[in-house]
């Protein structure tokens, strides 16, 4: 197989798609394919790594022009047109690369975030955004000798939001993140709202109305693609839509 | 980054405390250095959350009585020091396990979302060797989501910190802080070096007087070295998984802490005892949690049979790890596995809402890496490298032989785990010790005249030492032939599976070694195509590999010394543990060979005097008793 990759140099400001021939087998993934690219053709690939098994968030990449895991993507399933997501329009999208699904996997950075080098991207303003939302737990009664009670709904519709990686895919493939600097994009919203629902808080409005705003749940239009693309199965969009129903009935929204 | 400017044009960096590795161990600690004012920084190779400490699944281990009433510190200290093989220092686990409880709850106060029992209090699930359900978790995504846990933790800090810098008051800080501290987060940094200060003996061990007093990094988004100099040094590193071919861990695990902590002087202890887990995925060897048999998986071979009867008949799949791994690799290798490779965990039994509630980490693995629906079909496994129960030396305190240094979770050895751990108990480590190592830090620094400042001579050991790292680091960056990396690091990472692997021999590991240091003499001529000072990972990679040596040598001399089989260390031609010669820990130093430089004994042969090579130290190895305590050495009966 062909892995067609995305080449940038950040002091040069030069970009273009290397080819790679690869010898593919069953099992191998993407992210084990750029290893095989490092080890034995090119030493100077440079793309983000850690857990190889889709649970640190390093290696979210833009693959057949959908943002996922490097390591979990299998490049044989690919190349056999299966694991196709349908997504509205994002910038990274429509950037044509000329590439043949058939023959060859097409590697990419995360759009919408700047480019560093090769697959690297600057995360800095995606923890920026994260860290905007004040994802600290907020406790709203004293320190109890042992745990708070929970019950199983409260915990199982809590992890839909707790699984998140922070792997930024939902952001790459976000059209708003595209156009509107300022908005905090569906990973920082969606850790929001999983301290808002969190039963051990406080039950009132302090979570809701830290995002307000356009750049906050209002800037969503619904694309969906955040949910689509999430390799843990994170809603966004549904946190989003029940935040922006819960200020409706408070009568909070802005104006 | 900033940092202070140097003349010698590095920037240098000073804080009270820096802690490298930012998995649970190193953010436990920083809360609590954070919390003592103290002026803390994280190092960091990867983003934070990237650590490996986010892989672990399965649980905690805490005696709450949640599930099942009865079940005490006690309890879980016996298992802890049957499932060690008695090497693990007694003390020690006692230490853990009574501060078990309080660690789990306390992570649920910090916002941990553990998954619940019927009247809400956390649940716990049985994990091998353990005679009660202790394991606490949160479905078997429980690392992922205290590692988030402790992150947000220190991101509510660093907020309370720009807003007292902003001078805004009604930032009080919570109960128990004291103002002042601080954090800093320096991402994606390698660290290359530890920097002493003081007067050295050239004998064996850090000279009293001589101090650990900062470290120097790579940046790897410009190539840039800095220079950090501090008060104290935590190493909370982790594991060095990396080492075998077929291993669980992150790709970042290549054990660094321990080879900077070695080529400090400071001793690693009971590095032979290394955990190959039972079930790892066949093919990439993903973990499969033990929470898979905790739950009531099956363990079958090519006959179709729970093989685990013909082994421990009472314990099943329950058994501890090293066993279960040993009737696993013993069924392959005696041709009762599939493919020669693997055999068959099965979870059909449990039901799909059971495996979608409990395991849906197992299930999405298995999917995505396998092509394999645990719902319907079995899950391959073989057994692989895990963890490593040694590390380098330190009491229950986390503190070095070097003052000044300190070193916690998967890369220290305390010893609680001995010669294996128990599922569930590294988890219960790093959070327990982490914050035990981050109060004494903070003790140590606060109480008055004692851990010192950082002054002019500190300061000076960190510039000398910026220069030679910048030569050993341009010494690598020139060389344009010689040994490819990729190469030489795959030839050493199958060695150490197949020569130091699950079973042990004599002259195969004796020979292992001298296939070790050839492949070591090698290291020196290792060059990279990428001279690149973006994000230049080829250069980490030789960095690592370098530390990769250190720790083989240092697991192969152990495993080869010790003429016993004890917990995960299985000697074929030695086949029953050794109380009278062996209830010791193993003690793995490089002695220094003083001015001449001159390369003696056991590794001779090495290239001298090239740029950027110092003589190495000789290794030497020694034992020291284990603590023992109420729990007499019996034998170890499942």
């Amino acid at each position: 197989m062909k892995l067609k990759v995305f080449r940038y140099d950040g002091e040069s400001g030069e970009s273009r798609y290397d080819s790679f021939e690869i010898e593919s087998g069953p099992g191998m993934t993407v992210l084990s394919a750029l290893f095989k690219v490092q080890d034995e053709l090119d030493d100077s690939l440079a793309f983000r790594y850690s857990c190889r098994g889709a649970v640190c968030g390093s290696c979210g990449m833009l693959i057949n022009k959908v943002p996922r895991l490097a390591c979990r993507t299998q490049a044989e399933s690919l190349l056999k047109g299966e694991g196709q997501v349908k997504l509205r329009p994002f910038p990274g999208m429509e950037e044509t690369a000329d590439w043949d699904p058939e023959t060859e996997v097409l590697v990419e950075p995360l759009p919408n975030l700047a480019k560093i080098k090769d697959l690297i991207v600057d995360m800095d303003k995606f923890f920026e955004f994260y860290r905007a939302v004040e994802p600290t737990f907020k406790p709203a009664s004293e320190t109890p000798e042992k745990e708070r009670l929970m019950d199983h709904e409260a915990v199982s519709e809590l992890e839909k939001y707790t699984n998140c990686v922070l792997c930024a895919s939902c952001v790459g493939s976000c059209p708003i993140s595209g156009r509107e600097e300022e908005f905090l994009g569906p990973a920082a919203l969606a850790k929001l709202y999983r301290f808002h629902i969190d039963p051990r808080e406080a039950d009132d409005d302090s979570r809701l109305l830290l995002a307000n705003s356009k750049s906050g749940w209002w800037g969503c239009e619904f694309n969906a693609n955040c949910k689509a693309v999430c390799p843990k199965g994170v809603p966004p969009i549904l946190g989003i839509g029940k935040a922006r129903r819960e200020i409706q009935k408070l009568g909070k929204e802005p104006k | 980054m900033g940092g202070e400017e140097t003349e010698s044009g590095y920037p240098i960096h000073t804080h009270d405390v820096i802690i490298i590795g930012a998995g649970l161990t190193g953010l436990r600690a920083a809360i609590e250095t954070v919390d003592a004012g103290l002026d803390t920084a994280v190092i960091s190779k990867v983003h934070p959350l990237r650590s490996h400490s986010v892989a672990a699944q399965g649980g905690m281990n805490a005696a709450l009585g949640n599930a099942q009433a009865g079940d005490s510190w006690e309890d879980h200290a016996f298992d802890t020091v049957k499932g060690s093989d008695y090497l693990a220092d007694q003390d020690a686990v006692e230490l853990m396990c009574k501060n078990a409880p309080g660690a789990v709850i306390e992570l649920e106060h910090f916002g941990t979302v553990f998954s619940r029992l019927e009247d809400g209090k956390i649940a716990q699930r049985p994990f091998g060797g353990g005679m009660f359900p202790r394991t606490c978790y949160a479905a078997d995504r429980t690392g992922h989501n205290i590692l988030h846990t402790l992150y947000e933790q220190l991101m509510g800090r660093e907020l309370e910190q720009s807003k007292e810098s902003k001078g805004s008051k009604g930032s009080e800080g919570s109960k128990g802080r004291k103002r002042g501290g601080r954090i800093t987060f320096y991402e994606e940094f390698f660290v290359t070096s530890l920097i002493k200060s003081g007067i050295s003996s050239g004998e064996k061990g850090p000279a009293k007087g001589e101090r650990c007093v900062g470290c120097t990094c790579i940046n790897l988004a410009d190539r840039t070295l800095h220079g950090f100099s501090c008060r104290a040094l935590l190493l909370a590193t982790g594991g060095f998984g990396r080492l075998f071919t077929r291993s669980t861990n992150a790709l970042i695990n290549t054990g660094d802490g321990a080879s900077l902590a070695l080529r400090a002087g400071v001793p690693l202890k009971d590095m032979e005892f290394v955990q190959f887990h039972p079930t790892t995925l066949y093919g990439t060897n993903i973990l499969i949690t033990e929470g898979a048999r905790g739950e009531g998986g099956y363990l079958l071979n090519n006959k179709n049979e729970r093989f685990m009867k013909a082994y421990v008949p009472k314990s099943m799949e329950l058994a501890p790890r090293d066993i279960v791994a040993r009737s696993i690799q013993q069924e392959i290798d005696e041709g009762r596995g599939f493919d020669n490779k693997y055999v068959l965990l099965d979870l059909r039994h449990l039901g799909k809402d059971k495996i979608l509630e409990r395991l849906p980490g197992i299930r999405l693995i298995s999917v995505d890496f396998a092509g394999v629906d645990p719902v319907e079909e079995p899950i391959p496994v073989q057994p692989g490298q895990h963890y490593s129960m040694g590390g380098i030396s330190v009491g229950n305190d986390l503190a070095t032989e070097l003052s000044g240094l300190y070193a916690a979770g998967e890369c220290s050895c305390v010893s609680v785990h001995g010669a294996n751990r128990l599922g569930g108990n590294s988890l219960l480590e790093t959070v327990v010790f982490g914050k035990l190592a981050g109060q004494g830090i903070g003790k140590n620094l606060t109480s008055s005249g004692s851990g010192g400042r950082v002054g002019e001579e500190d300061k000076k050991a960190v510039l000398e030492r910026l220069s030679e790292e910048a030569e050993r680091v341009k010494a690598l960056l020139t060389r344009d032939s010689g040994v490819k990396m990729a190469g030489l690091r795959d030839e050493l990472k199958k060695l150490m599976f197949e020569c130091f692997g699950v079973f042990r021999e004599g002259k195969k590991m004796e020979e292992g070694l001298e296939k070790l240091l050839e492949l070591k003499s090698r290291y020196p001529e290792v060059y990279i195509d990428n001279k690149s000072t973006v994000f230049n990972q080829a250069l980490i990679y030789a960095l690592e590999l370098r530390g990769l040596f250190d720790i083989a040598e240092a697991v192969a001399r152990g495993a080869i010394a010790r003429n016993e089989s004890r917990g995960s260390h299985a000697r074929t031609d030695y086949p029953d543990r050794d109380d009278e010669n062996f209830l010791a820990h193993t003690i793995y130093r490089l002695e220094d060979r003083g001015a001449e430089g001159k390369a003696k004994g056991i590794t001779e042969g090495k290239p001298e005097g090239k740029p950027g090579i110092k003589p190495e130290g000789k290794p030497v190895l020694e034992y020291l008793p284990v603590r023992l305590g109420k729990f007499p050495v019996k034998e170890r009966v499942y």
